[in-house]
């Protein structure tokens, strides 16, 4: 017999070496390296966190993208570093509208903004000192600023796009940023923009724009994220696993207003299945469900029954859509636009969520100014659909029969929704195909008209800020690009374009005078159908049996705030 | 024999570099799959997008990044795309997860498959071997991750009796380790089990029908001597090479799949999740780490092998 | 998974001379027609065959809607009473066993039955076409490699160590991931993203050096014997002796081969299936259906349950058949 294994027994004494090796290995490596240079002095100041405060877990379902303020992007890292990286001006810590509200944060008070809005004057604050003891000075807000856009933060656009001088930095050709002026003996800062943009200060309040001293290396830290002022700083770092939230011993004496010392120490780790991280969060062997992960439906019976003092269901401020291609069949033509707005049954939408959605038509989700009150123009999002109608739009647009790539990606339930919009579609008389692509490749397939030129998909979007030039990214002319276009239905409108000139720049102090300017756009824009908007995300607010639900923030940006954690 | 030798390490090295170069290519082919429109940000202009791909040198010619690329992988300093940690200092970290697995799995399905095996083979044909032969077989058609969903299933959310996936360092806590790591491993190894018993059976029942067994018997040995001294020594010879080779396989790619149902934090599921990120210097360094693997230890057996036959030398 | 290297099965000795009842073919097939487990449960494979194929007329007569078909807002009567196919938070149905969603719902509402039998038609295809590809490219491989020898022999060689040592799953993923877009286009040849021939490739060829080095050792070990020396001598052509010398001795270790592919080729199909890299969405494979069990109701068992144990079935046919078959033409067992 002809064996495929061939050898003899000297083989064995082999194998035993090479199995020595590897329990050597194991054994060392166990434990798991920790890399963090955190020098906690037990500073036992009242108002704030010490060694001795209690440790309250936090499950996470995906690992933040960085916990280096220059490149965290998103919402699972600034969740940890707005508490640790405290910029010019931040946000109240309060839910609902009021957390919208800026502070000033390591500024003695928010900015005097020049008459054309184009200069931005701060006094940095007196006496404040990093976590690792070095005194703060106004020129590290340069330094902030330039590691931020040299690290490639992602939302570096708003820096660049706007302070003088930014780009050219950005570009190599300056060695600073022409736009920010410090003066570390008055404490003074001044930033120009290149053009008034309303929503600047909240890019101010962004972690990355946060304070750090001027000799962090200017490189990713991702493991060994630098100091900063805030009442907590990030330590023991192990990338995908865990890291930990511990009390600023300088925080105390700062004495920021506005701003809590925080109660408990925080032990995150990054649990992947979302269905163990709600177990243990149910069966109080963890204490906080992270907000960006779900309650897998069939857990939400028993956690109504057992834990309904502790799991409520908060707002975002988020929109779930399908982009609707204007510049290609079969969605260039209006009505086909509308049927689809009337084929929609968002409650079943809702369902493939886990009933996490709220039904809606309006771009601007509830929560952020210029939100619209008026009924929906193609039917109410919450009743059932109206097929029929959509049936004979398509056929009076002419476009039945016409072959539709429904795009989307795997991530549940993303690819469900697909799949459900591809059977509405075929219903009402298109031929849809459903196209799942990797997560990662989702972005640049559906950002490249050249290509691939998509004619509807899915997509969602959170506010970066609370204000509705955000959002408007996403019908600006002037985003379309061929490659990494953010425009997906490639809505080029005059009518947009000039209300956006005239809204954009106007500052967040006055932005409440303009909303019923920015409910009418919004509801110009439903009624032009541009884009098929499937509803807003709600999110789990649950922790264990000992966490103090009532006294734990629901921040409108920032989700779970963590500074107000803490044992009943 | 040298001459040998440096043909076999020459093509080692031939193997790997083609490895290196068909997961780099693949991952240029892929449509979207450009990491600077990812790792520039969420509304990046065109322009902030190139600045990334000169900073990276995504720019550049093929062959230049491959080469690049490979340079720090070979010193050490690669660093992935999408988080811009160290590959490798990643990779140690997620070692033991991956290595607890494999060995544990590996003890298990070694001992019941040679267990199984030679009961199987002593009682051939009747039923004790009719029934492990089934067990075996039913092992052997079920898919190790449908098994381990089952698995956690029943015995982590219905029963609560283990946990409900992740992994405990042995050194933090023993008993958790364990609690963790037997589901994986059950779901790991029955396939294993079935092979390698039914291996070892037919191993077992041709060696008892050779020749120098039945001179055994007839010198008046007792049958339990023949069976240990003779008959099991030689039939276990090829399962021990086997074990070696399935080993790597498990280390490296087989693990992957139970690594993600049971969120370990392995070596196998880094290398899927970047796969997902299209994240391509840790999949370069897992694969060519487990091919290494695989290679060294083909080429071992191989060179063995060559050293005791002379006709396979001369062949080649 | 990555199913395990398939080492146990070593193919039964080829050269026998003729028995004096008959050929070694018709003796073996005796032996297997009288093994009757093996028969029960090569029957059991051909059922799960049959009922697949009959997919479309299980889903036009009894369930009434096809594979894609989202219900997800509707309720069904069952037995008096009216449930929802799924529920508000999103939990579908489990099995009914009546005529509408016999297997239950998935979280889209779609008629796990109906998806069940369709999805068996693509993961079977897929299975058959990963053994046809690797059965054929291993015997051209293995063959040439061993009847050569020399350069083509290192080349060949060289070429089943590299797919050897890949990582198959990483491999199968990496081009899953590559080709799910695009599909695959090289000019001659074209496939779109949802072709079933793009998962039936990467499967196929992952299996190639399992087959080619046994059948290169074999066709190594043959050359050497007298009859090939003799058809040299009588000044007979490389083609010739290949196809009248050298395969027919090989046949009996390429059947065997046969089912123990193809069970493999389902395991993995369905293992890359459900890392996403398999059959491409809409089509259901068992794989993706176990995916998406597995993944996105954790709590509805049935999601699981179903699709796997469909698979298991499917793949003990075959490889309780190919055992029976390895079993009849190796005289010696």
């Amino acid at each position: 017999m002809i064996k495929r294994s061939r050898s003899s027994g000297w083989l064995s004494p082999f194998l035993a070496i090479v199995l020595a090796a590897l329990l050597v290995a194991v054994f060392s490596a166990c434990g798991s390296s920790s890399n963090s240079s955190s020098s906690t002095t037990n500073a036992s100041d009242a108002g704030g966190v010490t060694a001795s405060s209690p440790t309250l877990t936090v499950l996470m379902g995906t690992a933040p993208d960085s916990l280096d303020p220059a490149l965290g992007a998103s919402t699972q890292s600034y969740e940890a570093t707005w508490l640790a990286y405290t910029g010019l001006v931040t946000y109240t810590h309060a839910s609902g509208a009021a957390g919208a509200e800026l502070i000033p944060g390591l500024a003695t008070a928010l900015p005097t903004i020049s008459a054309d809005g184009k200069t931005y004057t701060f006094v940095l604050r007196k006496g404040l000192l990093y976590s690792n003891g070095q005194a703060v000075k106004a020129s590290d807000f340069a330094y902030a600023i330039e590691r931020a856009i040299k690290l490639g933060w992602g939302n570096k656009q708003f820096l660049t796009g706007y302070i003088v001088g930014a780009e050219a930095f950005d570009e190599g050709k300056a060695h600073s940023i022409s736009g920010i002026k410090a003066n570390d003996a008055t404490g003074g800062i001044t930033v120009k923009l290149t053009a008034p943009f309303g929503p600047f200060l909240n890019v101010l309040a962004f972690p990355a724009a946060g304070l750090v001293p001027a000799s962090t290396p200017m490189k990713p830290l991702p493991n060994d994220p630098p100091a900063g002022v805030g009442p907590y700083m990030i330590t023991h770092v192990v990338p995908n696993q865990s890291f930990d939230m511990a009390g600023n011993p300088h925080w105390a004496a700062e004495a920021i207003a506005g701003i809590p010392g925080g109660h408990s120490n925080i032990k995150v780790n990054i649990v992947s299945n979302n269905q163990s991280a709600a177990e243990q969060v149910l069966n109080n062997s963890a204490d906080v469900f992270d907000w960006n992960d779900t309650v897998p439906g069939t857990l939400l019976g028993q956690v109504h029954a057992q834990a309904s003092s502790r799991y409520a269901q908060e707002p975002t401020v988020s929109t779930e859509f399908f982009f609707l291609n204007t510049q290609a069949k079969p969605f260039s033509s209006q009505l086909a636009r509308e049927a689809v707005n009337y084929a929609l049954d968002r409650r079943a939408l809702s369902r493939l969520d886990g009933g996490q959605l709220t039904p809606a038509c309006y771009l601007l989700p509830i929560g952020m100014p210029g939100h619209p009150n008026g009924p929906c123009p193609y039917g109410d999002p919450s009743a059932a659909p109206n097929t029929t109608k959509a049936k004979e739009l398509i056929t009076q647009s002419g476009m039945a029969g016409t072959s539709v790539d429904v795009w989307s990606e795997p991530h549940p339930p993303h690819k469900e929704y697909a799949d459900y919009y591809a059977s509405v579609l075929n219903a009402i008389g298109l031929k849809a195909t459903v196209k799942i692509v990797a997560a990662a490749q989702y972005p640049a397939t559906i950002g490249n008209i050249k290509n691939v030129n998509p004619q509807t998909g899915w997509i969602a979007f959170s506010q970066d800020f609370p204000n509705p030039v955000d959002f408007y990214q996403l019908l600006d002319a002037e985003s379309i690009s061929p490659t990494e276009n953010h425009n997906l239905s490639q809505v080029n409108d005059p009518h947009i374009q000039s209300e956006l000139a005239s809204l954009s720049p106007v500052p967040a102090s006055k932005l409440n005078s303009v909303v019923p300017r920015w409910q009418a756009l919004d509801e110009y824009t439903a009624q032009k159908a541009y884009i098929a908007v499937l509803g807003y995300d709600n999110v789990p607010k649950f922790t264990s049996e000992r966490v103090d639900f009532g006294a734990l923030v629901f921040h409108p940006v920032y989700g779970n705030d963590w500074s107000t954690l803490q044992l009943k | 024999m040298i001459g040998f030798l440096a043909r076999r390490l020459a093509g080692m090295v031939a193997v790997l570099l083609a490895i290196s170069l068909l997961t780099f290519l693949i991952f240029q082919v892929i449509p979207g799959g450009d990491p600077a429109v990812r790792m520039a940000g969420r509304l990046a202009t065109p322009a902030q997008v190139q600045d990334v791909r000169r900073a990276w040198g995504f720019d550049r010619p093929v062959y230049d990044q491959y080469l690049t690329t490979m340079g720090k992988v070979l010193d050490g300093t690669v660093v992935s795309y999408s988080q811009q940690i160290n590959v490798e200092d990643e990779i140690v970290r997620s070692l033991p997860p991956t290595i607890s697995l494999a060995l544990g799995a590996g003890v298990i399905w070694l001992f019941f498959g040679v267990l199984f095996g030679v009961l199987s083979a002593i009682t051939a044909g009747r039923l004790l071997d009719r029934s492990l032969t089934v067990v075996a077989l039913v092992g052997i058609s079920t898919p190790a991750f449908f098994l381990g969903a089952l698995l956690l299933y029943y015995f982590g959310y219905r029963l609560e009796l283990l946990p409900l996936g992740g992994y405990v360092p042995l050194t933090r806590d023993p008993w958790g380790w364990f609690t963790h790591m037997l589901m994986p491993w059950l779901a790991l190894s029955v396939a294993f089990i079935g092979v390698y018993a039914r291996v070892l059976r037919s191993n077992v029942l041709d060696t008892m029908s050779e020749d120098y067994v039945r001179t055994a018997r007839a010198k008046g040995l007792s049958e339990r001597r023949v069976l240990v001294r003779h008959v099991l020594r030689n039939s276990l010879i090829p399962i021990v090479s086997l074990w070696g080779l399935d080993f790597a396989a498990v280390v490296g790619g087989g693990a992957i799949v139970i690594e993600s149902v049971f969120d370990l934090h392995g070596v196998g599921q880094y290398a899927a999740e970047s796969i997902a990120r299209l994240d391509v210097p840790p999949v370069l360094v897992v694969t060519l780490l487990v091919a290494c693997a695989v290679v060294v230890l083909g080429a071992v057996v191989d060179i063995l092998y060559a050293a005791l036959d002379p006709r396979i030398r001369l062949a080649r | 998974m990555t199913p395990p290297p398939p080492g146990m099965k070593s193919p039964p000795a080829a050269i026998k001379p003729p028995p004096a009842g008959g050929s070694p073919w018709r003796l073996a097939w005796r032996r297997l027609a009288r093994s009757r487990a093996t028969l029960a449960f090569g029957g059991l494979f051909l059922a799960v065959v049959m009922l697949c194929l009959l997919a479309p007329v299980y889903a036009r007569e009894i369930a009434h809607t096809g594979p894609n078909d989202n219900h997800i807002t509707e309720t069904v009567k069952v037995g008096g009473k009216t449930l929802e196919v799924v529920s508000p938070t999103g939990v579908p149905i489990g099995p009914t066993w009546h005529s509408r969603f016999f297997l239950g719902a998935d979280a889209n509402g779609r008629d796990v039955a109906v998806r069940l039998l369709y999805g068996g038609r693509n993961s079977l295809e897929v299975g058959a076409l990963a053994t046809l590809i690797t059965m054929l490219l291993a015997v051209l491989i293995g063959v040439l490699a061993g009847y050569f020898r020399g350069v083509t022999d290192g080349v060949l060689s060289r070429l089943l160590d590299v797919i050897w040592a890949f990582p198959p799953i990483l491999l199968g993923v990496a081009l899953g991931v590559a080709l799910a877009v695009g599909g695959l286009d090289l000019g001659v040849v074209k496939l779109h993203s949802g072709s079933l021939l793009l998962p039936a490739l990467i499967v196929g060829v992952v299996f190639v050096p399992y087959v080619a080095r046994p059948l290169r050792g074999q066709v190594l070990s043959l050359r050497r014997r007298e009859f090939i020396d003799a058809a040299r001598v009588q000044g007979h052509g490389h083609m010739r002796i290949l196809a009248s010398e050298l395969l027919p001795n090989l046949t009996s270790t390429i059947v065997v081969f046969i089912p123990l592919m193809l069970a493999n080729a389902i395991l993995l199909e369905a293992g890359l299936s459900y890392l996403g890299a398999g059959v491409q969405d809409p089509n259901p494979s068992w794989g993706t259906m176990l995916a998406e069990g597995i993944r996105l109701t954790p709590g509805a068992i049935h999601l699981v349950l179903v699709p796997g144990l469909m698979l298991v079935a499917a793949v003990l046919g075959v490889n309780v058949f190919g055992d029976g078959m390895r079993d009849a033409l190796d005289a010696r067992a």
